[in-house]
């Protein structure tokens, strides 16, 4: 097996230890389920000098009413959240792309915060210190070219969680703590458009809880991925939708947000101006089909192709809305 | 030891015939089997190994100096203290365990560290310096074949490994006497076995200068035969053990580098070494099917008989010639055993490429090929306004007889396959009679079991078994084979028990230690249940005969009347009188101490294939034969496809142990599930490969699995081990154009090239629109 880097652990028992430590070191990376974390500490993306372990901290495990919101703890894990009742009842978009994250025994030991955090997916980036180093590295990591857009200095990696576009699609906000106390920041403000930075983060902050309002309760939701394996894949293209009809049969309430097509997950806000207060009909869908696909620039980054890419998010749009509009 | 085989009106078995679980198996599943990366020796170290970054270029200086400065490192080896050559073929020695003077793909070993640690072996690597001199790196097979200077190795101008020309019969004749001649040209990529378990090599040269390798191979002793040659050792010196293997397929079948540098480095530190590959290494390392172009014509009667067939074909082999020879000439040699024709051309180029080296997997050879011709088959077929399975059945070839290129066929039970395949899956009701992106469709396919003639040319047996039973009852099989999770050593134990008439238990298999176990060419070629099956066989007859000259003179009955069952020596007409097996054995030992037997297996000389040059490759001492079903659903609007069921009938001669001949088949549909819809290895322009991991190179996973139902059908083979045949490859080739026929039904398009991506799909259907507008 490839070796792991040398680190040493830490593992703060509340999130005030978890602060300090983040205060006092520099040079360190936060550990949830480790599933992404660990892959990347051996392709030697991160050579942290310490990592965070938070995984013991029980407070930001589960899930907890507030007055405005149901709050996720940051380390409830994929699993739970795809099974639980409760969010498969009144989120049911989130309980859907947690379900399809992965496979199964990733799904038990991935959490929430760890798959908003997820870091950005190019296949000049995932691999090996041998193999990048093979074609000098690039500009994500340790090099000054981009192999998917040469000559460019923005790095094109696509964002791959599946859970982000589902939370954004239920306006939800995230709540960060550091070493100068707490701060909620809504979701959508969190990602930035570069798979650089990927995301507004310090590096002595973390996640500690996802706050969802309750006013997006009960909305209908679909999640639809575009990936070779339904065993085990990352997506290659994702939608998520909610919305629902009012009595009339308009649309009261749509949101459609994408994921894997650019480097940060993306509401398409202009599908929702589109559509709410009208019946949906099948010019709707085409010019909805057309907003998502323009929305959606993926690059070449992964072994699927752009244009398939593009028509996956059409196809997933157009069903999406007919199954909750119509 | 005379060859003799089973009679086989004989059906009434106790062990043979039965479903048996592995009986490896309950050490596999508890985790407690030892795999070679679970072996530690005192004081072991670990090696890695650097790897070229450049797919061709000359290594001008390597300084190992910093490294060797690291604390914690041993022992740094490079190419000059590697300077032997080897290769699986005798006329394929091309390769050093790490490169001299140049190195010719991304990936090939340069220098080998040993250190205390993986981690500081790991790191080691980065501080060796090497500078390179590029040189032009041919990516593909045109590339290669255009060179006109500089050659990758100095003795294959043009980058041509090797080039056969075949013609049987007379194809233009052929073809003119067709009713529809159809040709097209088709396109493989290249796609790797994916075996659980990577390379893994424990070395220890101990003080006596003896050298034990525990290796995770499926051809333990050409492993012993390269070791032997790379490090210039007497064989005697040097012992090669198999412990458990996690599956091979085919990318295990020679000398690896990490069996080689790790004896090195435990010759030069005096301490035992260990190399596992990580997995990115196995795709380096590769040795799987070749991408490849397959340029086919057949001709058709209005009747559905083929008239003449012309492939030519070319095959991106990689930087080595592994077994490559033999892949190439397997793809035109087998093109004849499948149905009956009498006019056969095959032009077949083997060439080297700047990328990892090709070798043997899973169908080897026949794949691509047999992909074309179904393919083919079926647009003649539908062409000729025929029934695709009615072709199939019109063109069968008989029983025992020799094709039109010298092979020997003996049993064939493709015709029942066809039938059956089509008659469970209900193909006479549902072809072309399903909705638009519904479909279903057939491929046929065939594979050698075993290999009539060995790699190294010689009249030694194949196989070789021995058996000890001493006072414990038990019996010991000691037996060269390599199990490599197919089930080999169960298959043994079955053989062996059934003709001793004991329960399996009483069974044990030693094997795959080239110090104890006798010589067994290994594991390819679908051999090991034919020829180790035949030789235990033999073995336990010899053993057999002894416990029964002992058992008659207490029975006072002449040997030739007496039967072993149900741990008893029976008078055949006369069950009243018996002893037990006990007894009988204890009046052996008693005469004449262990009871020893052995048993060999060599191919009949009619079976070993015609004159000509490159006949050597096709013959095998049998034929197994398979048809499979596909039903499909196409989804329009995204290209994509899902199998519900695949049918496959497979003639195994005789199911020794049908539940492993299902697993068997299951698992060939699996790999041919993975080829046909979703396998690729994708390579940079620079010749780096892009997906060298299980995530990215998407072998399917369980979910993909559709429902498979296997149907065995048993031709009875007259020289297998109580007819028994291969069933571990057969069944692949015919999954994958089964899948592509049935897509056709489904939505009637044709994709030349795999994968079948969704993509493909869609675009041949937009095409298919855009015409349909014209009209
Ligand atoms: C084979 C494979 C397939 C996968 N497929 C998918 C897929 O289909 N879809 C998908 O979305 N993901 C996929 N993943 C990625 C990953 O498993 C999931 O995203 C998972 O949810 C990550 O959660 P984790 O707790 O394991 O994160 P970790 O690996 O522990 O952390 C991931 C990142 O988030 C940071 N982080 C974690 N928690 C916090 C916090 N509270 N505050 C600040 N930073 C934090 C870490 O520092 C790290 O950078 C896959 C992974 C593998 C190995
Ligand atoms: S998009 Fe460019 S910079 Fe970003 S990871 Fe891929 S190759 Fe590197």
């Amino acid at each position: 097996m490839i070796t792991m880097p040398q680190f040493r652990v830490l593992q703060p028992e509340n999130v005030s230890q978890a602060v300090e430590f983040l205060a006092k070191h520099k040079n360190l990376r936060v550990l949830a389920g480790g599933s992404d974390l660990v892959v990347n500490l051996r392709n030697k993306l991160f050579t942290p000098e310490y990592v965070l372990d938070i995984k013991g901290i029980k407070d930001l495990q589960g899930i907890k009413e507030n007055q405005d919101h149901f709050s996720i703890g940051t380390l409830t894990t994929l699993t739970e959240i795809s099974q639980n009742p409760f969010i498969k009842e009144i989120y049911p978009v989130l309980a859907k792309a947690a379900g399809l994250v992965a496979g199964p025994n990733i799904r038990n030991m991935g959490t929430i915060g760890g798959n908003i955090c997820l870091d950005t997916r190019c296949y000049w980036y995932n691999q090996s210190y041998f193999w990048r180093k093979s074609c000098n590295f690039c500009l994500k990591k340790d090099g000054d070219i981009c192999h998917v857009a040469p000559g460019g200095k923005y790095c094109w990696a696509a964002y791959s969680g599946d859970t982000a576009p589902a939370l954004l699609t239920l306006d939800a906000s995230i709540k960060i703590a550091n070493p100068k106390g707490e701060k909620t920041l809504a979701l959508k403000d969190f990602f930035v458009m570069d798979g650089i930075k990927k995301y507004n983060l310090e590096s002595n902050e973390i996640i500690t809880e996802i706050l969802i309002p309750k006013a997006s309760a009960g909305l209908q939701g679909v999640y639809k991925k575009f990936r070779i394996r339904d065993s085990v894949d990352y997506p290659l293209a994702g939608v998520a939708i909610a919305g629902k009809v009012d009595k009339e049969g308009n649309c009261q309430k749509i949101s459609v947000a994408l994921t894997a097509v650019n480097p940060a997950p993306v509401l398409v806000t202009e599908i929702t101006d589109l559509l709410v207060g009208k019946k949906l009909t099948d010019d709707l869908v085409e010019k909805s089909v057309e907003l998502a696909r323009k929305t959606a620039k993926p690059m070449k980054t992964t072994l699927s192709t752009m244009p398939y890419r593009r028509h996956m998010i059409g196809v997933f749009v157009k069903q999406g809305l007919e199954e909750i509009l119509k | 030891m005379s060859q003799e085989y089973q009679k086989t009106n004989n059906t009434d078995f106790s062990v043979i015939g039965k479903s048996a679980q592995m009986i490896d198996g309950t050490a596999k599943v508890m985790g407690t089997a030892i795999y070679a990366d679970d072996i530690k020796l005192p004081g072991m170290l670990y090696g890695k190994i650097l790897r070229s970054p450049h797919a061709h270029a000359r290594i001008v200086r390597i300084d190992t100096s910093r490294a060797m400065a690291l604390l914690g490192v041993k022992a740094i080896i490079t190419g000059k203290d590697t300077p032997v050559k080897y290769g699986i073929l005798p006329i394929g020695q091309d390769e050093t365990a790490l490169a001299v003077d140049k190195v010719i793909y991304v990936g090939q070993e340069i220098a080998a560290v040993a250190a205390i640690t993986e981690e500081i072996a790991e790191q080691a690597l980065d501080l060796i310096d090497v500078e390179y001199e590029l040189l032009p790196a041919y990516l593909n097979a045109d590339a290669a074949m255009a060179a006109t200077d500089i050659f990758i190795h100095n003795d294959r101008p043009k980058n041509i490994e090797k080039e056969y020309h075949h013609n049987f019969g007379d194809i233009e004749k052929g073809f003119a006497q067709s009713d529809l001649v159809l040709e097209d040209k088709f396109s493989f990529p290249r796609i790797t076995h994916a075996a659980m378990e990577p390379h893994s090599a424990v070395a220890n040269y101990d003080a006596s200068g003896k050298l034990t390798v525990w290796t995770s191979t499926q051809t333990p002793h050409y492993v012993h035969r390269g070791l032997a040659k790379a490090l210039q050792m007497h064989p005697s010196k040097v012992r090669v053990i198999k412990p458990f293997v996690g599956g091979g397929f085919g990318g295990k079948s020679e000398t690896f580098s990490c069996d080689v540098c790790s004896s090195l480095l435990s010759k030069l530190t005096g301490k035992p070494v260990k190399i596992t590959f990580t997995r990115e290494e196995v795709f380096y390392a590769h040795r799987g099917r070749p991408d490849q172009s397959v340029h086919i014509k057949l001709g058709m009667r209005k009747d559905g008989k083929i008239t003449s067939v012309y492939v030519k074909t070319i095959q991106d082999g990689g930087a080595f010639c592994s077994y490559g020879v033999v892949t190439i000439l397997y793809s035109g040699a087998l093109i004849a055993a499948l149905y009956d024709i009498d006019n056969i051309k095959f032009d077949g180029y083997r060439v080297v490429t700047n990328k990892p080296a090709c070798g043997p997997m899973r169908g080897h050879g026949t794949v691509n090929v047999r992909y074309s011709f179904e393919v083919m088959l079926d647009r003649l077929a539908i062409g000729l306004g025929l029934d695709p399975a009615e072709v199939r059945l019109k063109n069968m070839l008989k029983p025992n007889t020799r094709t039109v290129n010298d092979l020997r066929v003996t049993s064939y039970g493709y015709k029942e396959c066809v039938e059956k395949a089509t008659e469970h899956s209900g193909w006479a009701e549902k072809r072309d009679k399903l909705p638009f992106g519904r479909g279903i469709g057939i491929g046929g396919s065939h594979y050698v079991s075993g290999a009539a003639n060995s790699i190294v040319r010689g009249r030694m047996p194949h196989s070789n078994v021995s058996i000890k039973i001493d006072i414990d009852g038990g019996v010991s099989v000691f037996t060269g084979t390599a199990e490599i999770g197919q089930g080999t050593e169960t298959v043994q134990a079955q053989i062996v028990a059934e003709e001793l008439g004991l329960p399996l238990e009483r069974i044990r298999v030693i094997a795959a230690d080239s110090d104890i176990t006798p010589v067994d060419l290994g594991s390819y070629s679908s051999r090991v249940t034919f020829m180790a099956g035949n030789a235990a066989l033999f073995a336990a007859r010899d053993v057999k005969n002894q416990l029964l000259r002992h058992a008659a003179e207490v029975l006072g009955e002449s040997p030739e009347h007496l039967i072993c069952k149900n741990e008893r020596i029976y008078v055949e007409y006369d069950r009243e009188r018996s002893i037990t097996f006990r007894e009988a054995l204890i009046s052996a030992l008693e005469h004449s101490g262990t009871v020893i037997g052995k048993g060999a297996y060599t191919p009949p000389s009619e079976s070993q294939g015609g004159r000509f040059k490159g006949a050597g490759v096709g013959p095998g001492v049998a034929y197994s034969y398979s048809a499979s079903v596909a039903d499909v659903s196409v989804n329009p609007e995204t290209g994509q496809v899902r199998v519900n069921k695949i049918w496959v009938a497979h003639d195994c001669g005789r199911a020794l142990n049908p539940l492993a001949v299902e697993g068997q088949v299951e698992g060939s549909v699996w790999m041919g599930l993975g080829q046909a819809l979703q396998e690729e290895q994708i390579f940079t322009p620079e010749g780096l490969t892009l997906n060298p991991s299980l995530l990215e190179y998407k072998s399917p996973g369980a979910i993909e699995s559709p429902d498979i139902e296997t149907i065995i059908v048993e031709s009875i083979d007259p020289e297998g081990p109580f007819g028994a045949k291969e069933a571990g490859e057969g069944s692949l080739a015919g999954v994958i154009p089964a899948i592509a026929n049935a897509v056709y039904d489904a939505v009637g398009v044709w994709i030349t090239s795999l994968p079948i991506t969704p993509e493909k799909i869609l675009k041949e259907l937009n095409k298919q629109k855009a015409e349909q507008k014209k009209k």
